[in-house]
């Protein structure tokens, strides 16, 4: 028997637990709020709109790094396959991605948030992406038709996963992905148009296909301007060569990429010489505008497989001859094959003889890039090519300080009539896998110093001593940029009147996407060369006796993959701009490393 | 996809140390291993300019620089190819478009250019080393005449420097063996040669050379080639020939590349169709919709009141027979844009943008 007092202490007991359960209950679920908008899609299903889009982080997140890569890696390249339906408009084969039940933020028609005018009269318009309308799957895509239908062409699509967390437990797989959106193209008049922005969506595995049932935009925004800045008249100018795809047997040397510009015949034209696999390219200016190929007329055509190229006077005759750098290898029997760097001298028309042989270059090197300049003052130009690994023989040593590289080569130059190779009595000689170099007087005490950007280990300042040798003082300087240097350049990026440094290294998205992931639990050799791979080129300003790394936040370091930087005024505003080279390699499929 | 890079690089470790030192079929395999499939590493980067907003940041302005090619860049010229004042680019790629050269549009709409050439008399002539210093209001700025920098690239003997609206400007050079010589004033846009030791600029003449004007991006073929037999689909999803000899009739064909989510295209069908009812020439439309959009376009193109012969994307490749791609890049043309061939096939004329009102 209960008394009616204990009764309702029950019942309240009961009550309050009611409200824990309903609370714990609800907290769990999180049941969107009620649907507004009933819909019926293409398929005939009728899906019910959410007022809020929600992703939530899986509460049991797959831990193993090598299933959530294998995860993201599915999702990632699905993600590109359905970029690539974009690229060509196919919005109708795009809607495929989406379940029926979708529910995300459209991508057209948000309300400005704000917009401002950078360099140029670019425009940069940012968008209030927590306006944007919910959509069902059939509006979504008709959204994006919206945006990319009336532009005279798309250049590009690009949706890509940046990062992703994957559920463990439960029946459905699913993953809260994080991605960058890109779509490039140009508008009605051929303006350069860029929507870009931050996302997340809910992927969802249906019948071993990653499908995706929410779209949540966190950023959007539009770059453009009334023209783009430089227009690429390859083909109207006569210099397009079309090449075989990386590769493929033909194509499968990181050696042939070396231009160099000079007046090969006099005209004040500029002229344009190029490497090449089997045959070398030399354009010559014509007063059209337009260039004409005489490479092999001229005698500069072979042999091909060249590195860097240089225009200089070698004989101080008043014509350019060229020099082209060679990447040698070790033969299985110890001894040294390919070629020996290559001279062509200008015969004062505009023809070359070549030369090779007769002007001390006795031993094929491992040569990339090739460096003038008079170390020594004595009125005749020298060369420094830069000696990178003997990667047939073995790989770099090290991620960090490799100190296996192939020597460099300083070819001191005997009054015009030879050249003698000095590096070892200069200090020039070095282990480090070397792919660049810079001539100029940074202690401005009346010679040539040399900036040496490494791949796999630190960069050095070789100070010209005055006395014929070298000394590294990167180090004393700031400057050792740590890392895998490709590229470096001299110019003033901050108009004080001395020359700053740029250089350029690699950074790979992958590399960013997992570092954070994998910091504890991974062989530390392996994560450091993988925090080598997410680095960025670097900006150094010249101080007194000095450097001074400009901050990331700064800007003008954000390439990938970067290669040569040219530092000049593209837009005459009386400030160095930088023009940067980038990518590694692009494969015919859209999938990536 | 890192786990599996790395995976790659242990396992290329692996069976690097199993080869024998010397093989040369490592670096084919290491390479080909890789790229043989047409898989990418940082692939698909294009290149970037950064212009420089004098505050001590930079903008990143690749995506409206028309210079932002896809391919795989090493080396890069930048000088003033054509004499106008600008800096253009040259570059060149490891594959498929092996160069670009890119006319910068800007001239002096931000500023004032100095060209300077240099001789120096008291070290090797070419000045290779010295360091221009142009002073203007906006503060100096210094540039270097460098020969080999960059990643594997040679820069011309000749300085550009920007002015912005400065109408002069200082020069100074700091000659190779460390002497430095002021050359005065120049006043804007002027070309100079500076001597070593002579104090004074000398001008020199302008040698204009205008690089063409660009074709359409993606356009395959250009003015005075032949456009060949091409396979597309009928509206009724049949595979056709397409011959433009066949379909010129002994008159001028306009070739007109169009799209239905295209608003310029749509809108200036019935131009085309009066054109092809003028009788003078015919008017052939080529639908770069996607295959899944046929229908759609095809329907549009009725009601816009067209009637002359359209055909679509979308017919399987076949070997010895030519596809559209051989013609132009798909992804990659503007539309609408139209050639107009001479009855043999010839292209004589490329209009970009409504026929009525090209660019």
């Amino acid at each position: 028997m209960i008394s009616s007092s204990g009764r309702r202490l029950v019942l309240s007991a009961l009550v309050i637990a009611g409200i824990a359960v309903y609370i714990f209950v609800s907290k769990r679920s999180q049941p969107e709020p009620t649907a507004s908008v009933e819909e019926e899609q293409s398929s005939g299903v009728v899906v019910t709109l959410p007022t809020e889009i929600k992703i939530e982080d899986p509460e049991v997140p797959i831990e193993l790094v090598e299933q959530v890569e294998d995860n993201t890696e599915e999702v990632a390249n699905r993600l590109l396959d359905f970029s690539d339906k974009l690229r060509r408009r196919d919005f109708t084969s795009a809607r495929t991605w989406f379940t029926d039940d979708f529910a995300g933020h459209g991508l057209a028609g948000l309300p400005v948030q704000d917009k401002r005018t950078d360099r140029v009269d670019s425009k940069v318009v940012s968008f209030d992406a927590s306006a944007a309308p919910i959509l069902s799957a059939d509006d979504f895509t008709e959204a994006l038709r919206d945006l990319m239908g009336p532009w005279s062409r798309v250049e590009s699509v690009l949706w890509k996963t940046k990062g992703a967390e994957f559920q463990a437990l439960g029946k459905k797989r699913w993953g809260k992905i994080k991605l960058f959106i890109s779509m490039m193209g140009a508008g009605a008049d051929d303006e350069p148009i860029t929507i870009s922005g931050w996302a997340y969506a809910r992927a969802v595995k249906i019948r071993g296909e990653w499908m995706f049932d929410r779209f949540k935009l966190t950023s959007l925004s539009e770059a453009r301007r009334s023209a783009t800045i430089f227009s690429d008249v390859t083909a109207a100018a006569g210099v397009a060569r079309s090449g075989i795809r990386f590769g493929q047997p033909g194509n499968n040397s990181f050696a042939w990429n070396g231009s160099a510009g000079g007046d090969v015949d006099g005209d004040g034209r500029w002229d344009l010489f190029c490497t090449g696999p089997a045959s070398n390219v030399l354009y010559m200016a014509s007063e059209s505008g337009h260039f004409g190929e005489e490479a092999k007329a001229r005698g500069v055509a072979r042999p091909g497989g060249g590195t860097g190229a240089l225009f200089f006077d070698f004989e101080n005759d008043g014509d350019q001859d060229l020099f082209v750098g060679q990447v040698g290898w070790r033969e299985s029997n110890g001894k040294l094959g390919g070629l020996n760097l290559q001279a062509y001298l200008n015969e004062g028309n505009g023809r070359f003889e070549t030369k090779s042989d007769d002007l001390g270059f006795d031993e094929p090197g491992v040569l990339y890039s090739l460096t003038a300049f008079d170390y020594d003052n004595d009125g005749f130009i020298d060369m420094f090519g830069c000696g990178y690994g003997r990667v047939e023989v073995e790989h770099n040593n090290s991620w960090t300080q490799a100190t296996n590289g192939s020597p460099n080569a300083l070819y001191h130059n005997r009054g015009g009539e030879r050249f003698e190779e000095v590096a070892e009595s200069a200090g020039l000689l070095g282990t480090d896998w070397t792919y660049a170099a810079a001539a100029a007087d940074v202690d401005l005490d009346g010679d040539a110093d040399l900036y040496l950007a490494n791949d796999y280990g630190s960069n050095r300042l070789m100070r010209n001593n005055g006395d014929g040798t070298f000394t590294d003082v990167a180090d004393q300087y700031g400057i050792t940029d740590k890392g895998n240097g490709m590229g470096v350049s001299f110019g003033d990026l901050d108009n004080d009147g001395g020359l700053d440094l740029y250089v350029s290294n690699m950074s790979s998205t992958a590399g960013n996407r997992i570092l954070g992931r994998l910091e504890e639990d991974i062989d530390s050799e392996i994560f450091k060369m993988l925090k080598k791979l997410a680095a960025g080129n670097s900006i150094f300003l010249a101080g007194e006796q000095s450097f001074e790394k400009l901050p990331k936040d700064a800007g003008g370091v954000g390439a990938s993959w970067a290669w040569s930087a040219a530092l000049a005024d593209y837009d005459l505003d009386g400030r160095l701009d930088v023009f940067c080279t980038n990518g590694f390699v692009t494969g015919d499929l859209p999938h990536d490393t | 996809m890192v786990a599996s890079t790395a995976e790659v690089v242990t396992e290329d470790r692996d069976l690097f140390q199993k080869q024998e030192v010397g093989s040369s079929a490592y670096t084919a395999r290491h390479n080909g291993q890789m790229f043989e499939e047409g898989l990418s590493f940082s692939g698909n980067e294009r290149d970037k300019l950064f212009m420089n907003r004098g505050d001590g940041t930079f903008a990143d302005l690749s995506n409206v620089s028309g210079a932002d090619s896809v391919n795989d860049g090493r080396a890069v010229i930048a000088t003033d190819f054509d004499d106008d004042g600008d800096v253009d680019l040259f570059v060149h790629n490891i594959q498929r478009e092996r160069h670009g050269l890119y006319r910068n549009e800007l001239g002096q709409s931000y500023g004032g250019f100095v060209k300077v050439k240099l001789r120096a008399t008291r070290s090797q002539y070419e000045a290779i080393g010295a360091q221009v210093t142009v002073g203007a209001e906006h503060g100096p700025v210094t540039q270097i005449l460098s020969r080999g920098a960059g990643f594997v690239s040679c820069q011309v003997p000749e300085l550009v420097f920007g002015l912005g609206a400065a109408p002069q400007a200082t020069l100074e050079v700091r000659w190779p063996t460390g002497e430095v010589e002021s050359f005065g004033t120049v006043t804007a846009n002027e070309r100079v040669l500076l001597v070593e030791g002579a104090g004074r600029a000398e001008p020199y003449a302008a040698l204009p050379r205008p690089l063409p004007d660009p074709l359409p991006a993606g356009l395959r073929l250009s003015v005075g080639e032949t456009v060949p037999v091409f396979a597309m689909l009928d509206p009724d999803e049949n595979e056709v020939l397409v011959d433009p000899v066949a379909l010129a009739d002994g008159k001028p064909l306009y070739l007109n590349f169009w799209g239905s989510t295209c608003v310029s295209c749509v809108v200036e069908l019935p131009d085309l169709q009066a054109l092809e009812d003028a009788g003078d020439v015919k008017v052939v439309g080529l639908s770069m919709d996607a295959p899944a959009d046929m229908h759609r376009a095809w329907e549009l193109f009725g009601k816009r009141g067209a009637s002359f012969p359209c055909y679509f994307i979308g017919a399987p490749k076949q070997e010895g027979r030519a596809s559209l791609q051989e013609i132009v890049d798909l992804e990659r043309l503007p539309i609408p844009t139209t050639l107009v061939l001479s009855p043999s096939g010839v292209i004589e004329k490329i209009i970009r943008g409504p026929v009525n009102s090209p660019h």
